[in-house]
C-alpha cells in the first residue's frame, strides 16, 4: 500500500508553527500558544503540582489535545517526529511551576529522554528545585519482559496522561505524582500494527516500504518498524493475533476490568475501527476480562499510516475515579 | 600552522555547516532506513544555525564560538541527534576557558572530551552502530599523531572506516535499536555524519595551509 505523499502545508519550514496558530485558534478557551509552548488559557491554581510533556510534532492530537483542566498544563512542541531541545523543555517547566514542583513526562524514545535529562540538569544549575521526570513506556514490541524500561511510548500513555491530570488536580506532592504516573504506566501495554507507510512531511519521502499486501506489527509512533512483517490478515485474525501477547505481558487476567483504546495511527476508517473493536470486545468477554470503558479513535497518530494500536489498562478504584474525573482537552472531554 | 585561533576556528565551523548541507539528502536517505528520514534535514539545519550564529559573534573566543555551536545544536536540532551532537560540542567547551590559541595536543583533549560527552550521555560504546563508531576512532587516530596534518587526515580516514564498519553491526541504541538485525547492511546515519565532519575538517585544513590533499 503506497502513503499519500502530497500534503496540503503550505512550506515544510512552517509546518509546526503554522499547526500550532491553528490549533491554538480552533481551542482558544482551552490553551493559548507561546513560542512553542501549548499552555492552558486558564491556568491551574498555586500550589498544585505541575504537568509538563514535550514530543515531537506530526502526531496530532497527541498530547497538544490533551492541555486543559483535568490533564497538562503545559506541552513543548517539537520539530516534525523531533523531541523538543532543552532549553525549551526548561521554558515549559518554568511556565507549568504553580508552587508546588513540577513533573516532565517523558514518552520513552531516545531523543525525548536525552533532552529531558539535559533540562533537568539545566533546572539543577539554575536553581529550579522540586523538578522531575517519569519515563513513561507501554509498546510490548519494543523489549521483551523483564526489560519493561527500555521499551517505547505509545498510544497506551493516553491511559497515563488522563488519570495523572486528573490527580494533579488535587493537592499532591510531586513524589506522590510521580508514584501515580508510574502505577498507571505499569498497568498498561500495547501493541500496533500497520498496513502502510507515511511520508516524512518535511523530506516528503516514505518513511518505509511496505508490500502491498502485508503488515508490520509492532509498529512505533514514527513508523519504527517492529516485530515483523507478514501477509496481511482480516480484522478478526489480526486482533486474534494482537490481543494475546498484550494480555500475557502483563498479564491481565479472568476478573481483571480494563480500559481499552484503539488509536488509529492515521487513515484507517472509523468503520474498520469498530469491526476491530467488536472483536477485541468478543475476546475481551470470552477471557472474563471487564471492559470499563473503550475508546475508539484518532488520538496519537502518525500522518497518514493505516493502521492501529491495541492498549490495555487494567485499572482499579483508584485509577478508575481518576479517569472519570472531568478534564477539558481539545482531544479528551470527560464530564 | 601548529595552532589554531578563534579566526580559524570560525572557518572551520562554516566548512563544516557547509558540507553537512551538500550531503543533506543522502543522509536522509540512509536514516529513512534505519529511522524516520529526516536526520541530513535536521542536522543540516541545526549547523546552519550555528554557523549563522558564530558569524554574526563578532569578535570571538574559542570558547565562546564552541559553547554558541553547542547551545544551537542542543536546542536547533532537538532529538536524539541535537543532545549527542550538542554534547560533543558542550563537553569540551570549559577546557577552553582562556585559551586563545590551540595547540594540536589541545584540540586532541577537546575532541576526547567530546567523546567522553557523547558516551556518558548516550550510553553507547563502540560496536552499538551509533555515531561512537565513528567518533571514538577519528579521536584515537587524531591523538596519536605528530601534527595538525597528519591529525586531521588520520581521523577523517579513521572516522570514514568507523562509519563504513556500522554496515555489519547490529543497532543497540537509539531508535534503529528496535530493527535488530534487519538493520544489518545499512550504515549508521550518526557515524556518517561524523565522518563527513571530520572529511570536512581536514579539506579545511588543507585549504587553510594550502597543502596539496
Amino acid at each position: 500500500m503506497t502513503a499519500r505523499q502530497h500534503k496540503l502545508i503550505n512550506q515544510p519550514a512552517a509546518i509546526v508553527d503554522e499547526m500550532l496558530a491553528g490549533f491554538c485558534a480552533a481551542y482558544s478557551d482551552i490553551v493559548r500558544l507561546d513560542g512553542r509552548l501549548v499552555q492552558r488559557a486558564q491556568p491551574k491554581a498555586a500550589g498544585k503540582v505541575g504537568l509538563v510533556i514535550g514530543n515531537g510534532s506530526g502526531h496530532e492530537p497527541a498530547m497538544l489535545g490533551w492541555v486543559g483542566e483535568g490533564l497538562f498544563d503545559v506541552n513543548i512542541a517539537g520539530e516534525i517526529f523531533t523531541a523538543p531541545g532543552p532549553d525549551s523543555i526548561v521554558e515549559g517547566i518554568r511556565a507549568a511551576d504553580r508552587g508546588a514542583g513540577v513533573l516532565l513526562c517523558v514518552s520513552h524514545h531516545a531523543g525525548d529522554r536525552l533532552n529531558a535529562e539535559i533540562a533537568l540538569e539545566l533546572c539543577a544549575a539554575e536553581g529550579i528545585n522540586n523538578v522531575d521526570m517519569v519515563l513513561l513506556y507501554d509498546d510490548i514490541s519494543s523489549a521483551p519482559p523483564g526489560r519493561e524500561a527500555e521499551r517505547r511510548g505509545t498510544a497506551g500513555l493516553f491511559f497515563v496522561w488522563k488519570m495523572l491530570g486528573a490527580y494533579c488536580e488535587g493537592q499532591v506532592s510531586l513524589s506522590q505524582a510521580k508514584a501515580l504516573a508510574e502505577k498507571a504506566r505499569d498497568n498498561t501495554r500495547s501493541l500496533a500494527m500497520s498496513l502502510s507507510s507515511c511520508a516524512s512531511p518535511v523530506t516528503g519521502e516514505v518513511m518505509f516500504e511496505i508490500a502491498a499486501d502485508e503488515m508490520e506489527i509492532g509498529m512505533g509512533l514514527h513508523g519504527e518498524v517492529g516485530m515483523g512483517r507478514q501477509k496481511s490478515l482480516p480484522a478478526d485474525a489480526t486482533i486474534d493475533l494482537m490481543l494475546p501477547p498484550i494480555l500475557q505481558d502483563l498479564p491481565f487476567t479472568a476478573g481483571d476490568e480494563v480500559l481499552v483504546l484503539l488509536n488509529n495511527s492515521g487513515s484507517l476508517t472509523l468503520m474498520e475501527l469498530y469491526i476491530l473493536y467488536r472483536r477485541v470486545a468478543q475476546k475481551l468477554a470470552a477471557a472474563d476480562i471487564r471492559v470499563y470503558k473503550a475508546w475508539v479513535g484518532a488520538y496519537a497518530t502518525t500522518q497518514e499510516m493505516a493502521g492501529f494500536a491495541l492498549s490495555l489498562c487494567r485499572v482499579d478504584a483508584q485509577l478508575k475515579a481518576l479517569w472519570d474525573a472531568p478534564a477539558n482537552g481539545a482531544a479528551m472531554k470527560q464530564l | 600552522m601548529n595552532s589554531i585561533g578563534a579566526e580559524e576556528l570560525r572557518g572551520m565551523l562554516m566548512a563544516l555547516a557547509a558540507r553537512v548541507a551538500e550531503e543533506r539528502a543522502a543522509l536522509n536517505r540512509l536514516d529513512a532506513a534505519l529511522g524516520d528520514g529526516d536526520h541530513g534535514s535536521s542536522i543540516s539545519a541545526a549547523f546552519a544555525l550555528a554557523a549563522a550564529d558564530c558569524a554574526a559573534l563578532g569578535e570571538a573566543s574559542l570558547q565562546s564560538l564552541w559553547l554558541r555551536t553547542a547551545k544551537m545544536l542542543l536546542n536547533g536540532m532537538g532529538g536524539a541527534s541535537g543532545a549527542l551532537f550538542g554534547s560533543f560540542f558542550l563537553s569540551g567547551a570549559r577546557q577552553l576557558q582562556g585559551v586563545e590559541r590551540l595547540e594540536k595536543c589541545q584540540m586532541a583533549a577537546l575532541l576526547r572530551a567530546g567523546l567522553e560527552g557523547v558516551m556518558a550521555r548516550g550510553k553507547a560504546k563502540v560496536g552499538d552502530k551509533t555515531m561512537v563508531d565513528a567518533l571514538a576512532p577519528a579521536v584515537a587516530a587524531f591523538a596519536a599523531a605528530d601534527d595538525y596534518s597528519q591529525a586531521w587526515r588520520q581521523a577523517a580516514l579513521a572516522a570514514r572506516a568507523g562509519a563504513a564498519s556500522t554496515r555489519s553491526l547490529v543497532p543497540r541504541q537509539g531508535r534503529a535499536k528496535y530493527l535488530g538485525e534487519r538493520a544489518i547492511g545499512i550504515q549508521d546515519p550518526g557515524a556518517t555524519t561524523i565522518a563527513l565532519l571530520f572529511e570536512a575538517a581536514d579539506t579545511w585544513w588543507r585549504n587553510l595551509t594550502d597543502e596539496k590533499t
